[in-house]
């Protein structure tokens, strides 16, 4: 069975031609450190073509090393043991990435009913609500400020796909992206 | 006012000190979970106990701060909303993009924050 969450329309796609990063669990011993230098091996790539503009180069390094480091870092939290696969592509509008990883049952289950409360309404009025919440219920976590500060301020857009994996009790878990990236000005 | 014990927290990427009532960020900060920002919680805490006229946040080095980050930064703000006589001047740069991209989110937490962005 498949579950989607989000915006349908980008969950398809990746046609494009397609950068892969795949991060294996075993030799890897997969740490936090992990998601900053895959972010910014991924982000050093991307922002190539646009560092004939200083400006340019750091916005646009910036946006999709903050958005990669974003999913790395949920993945690397939630994931059942196994491995991460990152998928990267840009056109001329926007930047794509996709994010592959197995969740354990129950996790999976969380995860949805989180996104079913942060993918409905205004992705800058759910962030205040939730910073409050939480500030002022420690216990809540901070579960889902890192999805909307991506929608809020970044402008991405994301979707979701479950599905059963040949293992009880493990789902697998792909994550879309998409944000917007205003190309290189010709001179 | 009571006299505000210098402190510092210093890891391989990042560093946060305080110089009176002045909070300095240094580096690229990436937390794994709110727990691995108690000691800046507790950091900023203090300041805040020592009941300043104003307390300054000055991230103009901080290259990188992750969502959990921010949130530290946003609870901190709700914390000194609750001490209307106490300032908060947030000090940030237009050359490190998620900070001109996620700190006016503070100005919506606790209107009177003075953002200066310089």
């Amino acid at each position: 069975m498949t579950t989607l969450f989000g915006t349908p329309d980008i969950a398809i796609g990746m046609k494009e031609s397609i950068s892969r990063v795949r991060l294996f669990d075993g030799p890897l011993d997969l740490g936090w450190r992990h998601c900053a230098t895959t972010s910014d091996f991924i982000a050093d790539l991307f922002a190539l073509r646009f560092r004939s503009s200083r400006n340019d180069y750091m916005e646009v390094r910036h946006s999709i090393g903050y958005l990669v480091n974003e999913l790395i870092e949920n993945a690397v939290k939630f994931r059942a043991p196994g491995e991460i696969v990152i998928e990267a592509s840009m056109d001329s509008e926007c930047f794509k990435l996709k994010v592959s990883n197995d969740v354990g049952g129950e996790d999976a289950s969380e995860f949805q009913s989180l996104l079913a409360d942060i993918t409905v309404g205004d992705p800058m009025d759910l962030l205040i609500q939730r910073i409050e919440a939480n500030a002022a219920n420690p216990d809540v976590g901070g579960s889902g400020l890192g999805l909307l500060t991506l929608m809020s301020d970044y402008g991405a857009r994301l979707a979701w796909i479950f599905s059963a994996t040949d293992e009880t009790d493990r789902i697998c878990v792909e994550t879309y992206a998409s944000i917007p990236i205003s190309q290189p000005t010709t001179k | 006012m009571k006299r505000c014990q210098a402190m510092e927290i210093k890891t391989d990427d990042y560093r946060v000190w305080t110089e009176e009532s002045e909070i300095f960020f240094y580096g690229a900060m990436r937390l794994a979970s709110s727990d691995a920002g108690a000691p800046i919680a507790a950091l900023a805490a203090s300041v805040l106990a020592s009941n300043p006229a104003s307390i300054t946040l000055n991230l103009k080095d901080l290259h990188f701060l992750n969502s959990s980050g921010i949130n530290l930064l946003a609870k901190f703000t709700i914390e000194v909303r609750k001490h209307p006589d106490v300032r908060l001047v947030v000090r940030g740069t237009p050359d490190i993009p998620w900070q001109s991209k996620s700190l006016p989110n503070l100005k919506k937490l606790h209107p009177a924050v003075v953002l200066l962005m310089d």
